[in-house]
């Protein structure tokens, strides 16, 4: 990945110690546009480096940039031009999404008539329709997910900051939220920095993940080089399952059986030329295919190599 | 038969917004009207507008009251200087009743982050809230002496105009809204808990009317008549009146006689300032 001009932002030996702990560690890394995945286990010091990115709390040492702008003295001009989807709740109950939007916008500097504008628009991107105009104390966690996501767009931001946004949804709504996410920095056109402790879920919507751990840098890269290496196929049929490995490794692909699985290596150079093999050998045996998905290298193996 | 459709929906994608941004300030002012309204329940549900409207329907009484005696009777019983340490107990119900309201659920429901991921400041929003209070404060004692001042006016009195007691008193009025909004938001905003923040509140007036009266009283009785009127000063409504008669020239509402004018100017000055300190100290806590 090409570093763009102005990355979204940029750290450089970012150190932040609070009394009895040491939540980032000389933390350089930088990231460009697009969606970009901040991952972490609780603690790592995920939230501590969103918090000095919006200039709201200041580094121990080292030095952070956000879209070009100083954190330590352009803290106002960052939080001007760049959402915050806290990771607590963050709601008050007795009022109605839409109020509480239309309020957030013009605490951003939008009029008051193009805030209302704004909050209806955005309201209705992130997929919240009648029951926007009820107080949000009745509201479920994935719609409260999206009220959140809702007030750090509303005022049309360039970055946004979204601090595990899929916290506590269930499987469909993290789905949702995800799908909601890859949205936001392809159709929307606004950078995303997302964090998650979860790693699989994040590889499926980031163009370029960091992992941190203990407030260090652990690997910052590109997703197609988490997932690069190691493409398979895996391949289950009902009968034949020996013929066809057989077919296979005569053909010049490498396989490997894994119980009634056969997990065949994607030539790195040619792909194309193993996934027709696949499909020719199963033709021409006349098996029964029960089976056939992508398999890909898991964000997850990042810790089980030694730290570089 | 088909109903050809009259109007279709287009979904136009998203759109960005390149309109104006309004700076600070503007941000700052919308969210002091935003608390102003909120004060007196505007813009939330009925049950939120009940005590504030009520307490406020209760100001205006002595005023009905005033101007009927004024039209029947031609007599001026209810001097503006003295309405609000007449109305002391009502004044300081509604304090304690809207002041939470102003901070304790940003405070519980964390919506501050929020805020302050803007381009607003702590400093930005304590002041916002201050004045929010301040103005609804200063509503609430103003507009009953200000319609009294009208009838009196209107009413063809056998005696001359209280003007200088009326503007004397709005005078007041502004240094007791600037003194009870800042002690109100002080206190209320130490608790994230809405209801504590309001017996918080009622209690410290309670307390402090109390102990004022109970000092006044021992040392009136033990002969130490020079140290006596102090004691007054320790209830913020004597502590304006003192200060309100010695800038403007009104009447002490006690009839006691207070302190030395100075001595109360410095007090209230010290009070104001370190209520607005310990506000933004506590917001400095909050938002690190």
């Amino acid at each position: 990945m090409t570093a763009s001009a102005t990355p979204c932002f940029a750290t450089e030996g970012l150190t932040k110690r609070f009394p009895r702990v040491t939540a980032l560690d000389h933390l350089t890394v930088a990231a460009g546009t697009g969606v970009t995945g901040l991952v972490g286990a609780n603690g790592a010091g995920k939230s501590t480096l969103i918090k000095i990115l919006l200039g709201l709390v200041p580094p121990t040492s080292g030095s952070a940039s956000v879209l070009g702008l100083d954190t330590a003295t352009q803290g106002l001009e960052i939080r001007r031009t760049v959402g915050y989807m806290p990771e607590h709740d963050c709601l008050p109950p007795d009022i109605s999404a839409t109020e509480f939007v239309v309020h957030m916008a013009q605490m951003s500097g939008l009029p008051r008539t193009a805030a209302r504008e704004r909050a209806a628009d955005t309201l209705r991107h992130v997929g919240l329709d009648e029951e926007r105009y009820r107080p949000m104390g009745g509201y479920s966690t994935g719609m409260r997910q999206r009220v959140k996501l809702a007030q750090a767009l509303v005022h049309d931001p360039r970055l946004v900051f979204l601090d595990e946004p899929t916290n506590g949804l269930d499987p469909q709504g993290r789905d949702d939220m995800l799908a909601l996410i890859r949205r936001v920095g392809t159709e929307f056109g606004i950078s995303v920095l997302v964090t998650s402790h979860l790693l699989g879920e994040l590889e499926r919507v980031c163009d370029h993940v960091i992992v941190i751990d203990g407030g260090r840098l652990l690997r910052s890269s590109a997703i197609r080089e988490f997932t690069r290496a190691e493409q398979t196929i895996a391949v289950e049929v009902e009968e034949g399952q020996r013929q066809l490995a057989d077919r296979l490794t005569g053909g010049g692909e490498t396989v490997a059986v894994q119980g009634r699985l056969l997990t065949v290596q994607v030539s790195p150079d040619d792909p194309g030329r193993t996934y027709d093999a696949v499909r020719d050998a199963v033709s021409d045996l006349g098996l029964s295919l029960l089976r056939l998905e992508q398999r890909r290298g898991r964000i997850e193996d990042v810790f089980k190599e030694p730290v570089a | 038969m088909t109903i050809e459709p009259t109007a279709v929906i287009h979904d136009i994608g998203y759109r960005h917004y390149d309109g104006v941004r309004l700076g600070r300030g503007r941000a700052t002012l919308a969210l002091g009207v935003q608390s102003l309204r909120g004060v007196f329940g505007l813009g939330r549900t009925i049950r939120a507008k009940i005590m504030p409207l009520l307490l406020a329907a209760i100001m205006l009484m002595p005023t009905v009251v005033s101007i009927g005696v004024m039209a029947l009777a031609k007599q001026f019983v209810m001097p503006y200087s003295q309405y609000a340490v007449f109305m002391q107990a009502v004044i300081a119900v509604f304090l304690a009743a809207q002041a939470p309201y102003l901070v304790a659920p940003d405070l519980r429901f964390r919506v501050l982050p929020l805020y302050l991921s803007r381009p607003l400041t702590v400093t930005d929003y304590v002041v916002a809230k201050l004045a929010a209070l301040t103005v609804a404060l200063f509503c609430l004692m103003a507009i009953p002496i200000t319609i009294e001042f009208v009838g009196e006016m209107l009413i063809d009195m056998p005696m001359p105009l209280h003007t200088g007691d009326f503007l004397g008193a709005l005078g007041g009025t502004v240094l007791r809204a600037v003194l009870l909004a800042a002690l109100g938001v002080a206190l209320a905003s130490f608790t994230p808990r809405r209801g504590l923040g309001v017996a918080v509140v009622i209690a410290f007036y309670m307390f402090t009317a109390a102990v004022s009266g109970l000092f006044y009283a021992v040392l009136a009785s033990t002969g130490r008549d020079d140290v006596a009127p102090w004691a007054l000063l320790l209830n913020p409504f004597f502590l304006v009146d003192a200060v309100q008669s010695s800038l403007f020239g009104t009447e002490p509402a006690t009839g006691e006689g207070y302190p030395p004018g100075v001595a109360s100017c410095l007090i209230l000055l010290a009070v104001i300032a370190l209520a607005v300190t310990g506000v933004l100290l506590r917001y400095r806590k909050a938002a690190s």
